[in-house]
């Protein structure tokens, strides 16, 4: 009778063994995977116009316009009242 | 936006204009600006022109991904930080400083 406690369990073990490598496998196909970048580093930034409220105007913003001037960091957020 | 405020100093010192980017409108923006005490300016993508333009247009949020550009004075793409480690803004002011000293 123990025997056969045994060997129930190895069956049970060796089925569960076999099956591992697709369930990883689904597990990893689950996972969101982080979009490639379209711009990568050292590649030219498109030119933009967007505008802001400085409380009284609306303003234009270029990228050109800092060109030979400054660099610009442009933090994109996901949303006005999030966090980040 | 809150980290870039406190690094604004080191990052106007080392020749660098901040700019914030969301799909939401100028004064949406300037509310969010005004609230969280940030004073450089928060241009608003509306319509998503730029967000598409830079490839980082997320359809499930209809919204841009958290995503720092640093581009250097010849307009070329210095640094990219992405989704949670765009938060963080020491590495874009140590490369900003780099490029500072470079000159």
């Amino acid at each position: 009778m123990k025997k056969v406690g045994i060997s129930a369990a190895f069956a049970v073990l060796l089925v569960l063994g076999s099956m591992a490598p697709r369930v990883a496998r689904q597990l990893r196909a689950d996972q969101p995977t982080k979009p490639e970048m379209k711009l990568k580093v050292l590649d030219m930034a498109p030119d933009f116009k967007m505008q802001y409220f400085d409380g009284h105007d609306l303003k234009d913003v270029t990228l050109s316009e800092y060109r030979g001037k400054k660099n610009v960091v442009l933090a994109f957020y996901i949303f006005a009242f999030t966090g980040g | 936006m809150k980290a870039f405020q406190q690094n604004l100093q080191k990052l106007e010192a080392a020749d660098t204009q901040v700019l914030g980017v969301s799909m939401d409108s100028p004064f949406a923006n300037k509310a969010f600006a005004d609230q969280i005490g940030v004073t450089f300016p928060l241009l608003s993508d509306w319509g998503g022109e730029t967000t598409h333009k830079y490839g980082i247009y997320m359809d499930k949020f209809q919204a841009a991904r958290r995503v720092n550009f640093l581009i250097g004075k010849d307009g070329k793409i210095l640094e990219e930080q992405l989704d949670s480690a765009a938060i963080d803004p020491s590495k874009i002011v140590d490369a900003c400083q780099r490029q500072t000293l470079k000159r």
